[in-house]
């Protein structure tokens, strides 16, 4: 059983006609010299391997490790030249920090004040306390209680 | 050691190297050749029975072929160089009908005149003709793009079911069940298409 027969498996009528057109259009023939055009296009076509090979690929393994400790000295001496002509400044003792300008910087008041009009409220006067007074006072209660004939409260509870 | 008795040796590698690289070349570029030189044509026609344009037909197979040469090194790996070149064109092809605009039918009718042989046809015959296939074809757009693409891959006589599968990477049995779908729901259309006319 051929590749085709196999395919065409019980087609309808409308689809015969269909295949038969998709058939038609499959077997055109390509345009003369395709082949050749194709080939020159590949050749024109840049080619991938553009490594620069090792010169002394496996030769001496000594002169790759050589090459290597090479670039290692360059590249660390390097660094080590760059970090010894930094020179570090030496940290002051006590840090001086510059005047601010105004405060924080704004614009100066001119020396004006600002006095909120305020109402004046009542004055309050702190009372004057006589120590001597007030201490004066309490033998003068308990005086003036036993005239009365009202016991302390001590001789309260020795009656209980 | 002197200098001289380091560099001849690595020298001679380099040259050795070279000359190996060289012949590795000349022949991946000799089974390229070969290659192109056997389907070429069969790649233009599947190309172009999706295309249906020659100069994008021919644009596909060479992008095909430049892939192919990307991956020179894998050629000895591949099975079926035939199926294996059909999909990589049919994947070019696809990506570009995607790309591009839908083509009207009149554009199909003009590039079919140019193509299609005459075949012993008078003027409105061949007339006549062109239209049909112009038909046929607009009916083949409107099919699903899975029951489209294995109707136009069973065209080919040289595609086998199981190369269709291989190329789509479905199983046969699908392939069959999407070639009867297709086939029916073309006749459907083909018969609504005449009707409406």
């Amino acid at each position: 059983m051929s590749p085709s027969s196999e395919n065409r498996s019980v087609p309808t009528a409308g689809a015969l006609t269909a295949e038969e057109t998709l058939r038609l259009i499959a077997t055109l023939p390509a345009p003369e010299e395709l082949e050749n055009r194709v080939k020159a296009k590949l050749q024109s076509a840049p080619h991938r391997r553009n490594v620069i090979v090792w010169p002394f690929a496996a030769a001496d393994s000594w002169m790759r490790a050589a090459a290597a400790a090479a670039i290692v000295v360059v590249i660390a001496g390097g660094g080590w030249g760059v970090y010894s002509h930094i020179q570090v400044a030496p940290v002051p003792s006590a840090v001086v920090e510059p005047q601010p300008l105004n405060g924080a910087g704004r614009f100066s008041t001119a020396g004006a004040m600002h006095v909120p009009q305020t109402v004046q409220g009542p004055v309050v006067a702190t009372p004057v306390i006589e120590k001597e007074h007030a201490t004066d006072q309490v033998p003068r209660m308990k005086e003036k209680a036993h005239k009365r004939g009202t016991p302390s409260s001590t001789e309260r509870k020795r009656t209980k | 050691m002197s200098a001289s008795q380091i560099l001849v040796p690595g020298w001679m590698e380099i040259v050795e190297s070279a000359v190996h690289d060289e012949a590795r070349q000349h022949a991946e570029e000799a089974a390229l050749a070969a290659l192109v030189d056997q389907y070429a044509s069969t790649l233009y026609r599947v190309a172009f029975s999706v295309l249906r344009n020659q100069q994008d037909a021919e644009d596909s197979v060479q992008e095909a072929f430049l892939r192919v040469l990307r991956h020179r090194e894998a050629l000895g790996e591949i099975r079926d160089h035939r199926v294996w070149l059909v999909r990589i064109v049919w994947n070019i092809v696809l990506d570009r009908k995607r790309r591009a605009k839908t083509r009207p039918e009149t554009d199909d009718i003009a590039d079919l005149a140019r193509v299609l042989p005459a075949n012993g046809l008078s003027a409105e015959q061949r007339a006549a003709a062109l239209q049909h296939h112009a038909r046929v074809l607009a009916c083949v757009e409107k099919l699903p793009a899975r029951e489209r693409e294995v109707m136009m891959l069973s065209a080919f006589e040289e595609l086998s079911s199981v190369e269709i599968a291989a190329v789509l990477e479905v199983t046969e049995s699908s392939v069959r069940s999407r070639l009867f779908r297709a086939r029916n729901l073309l006749a459907e259309l083909l018969q609504h298409k005449r009707s409406t006319t």
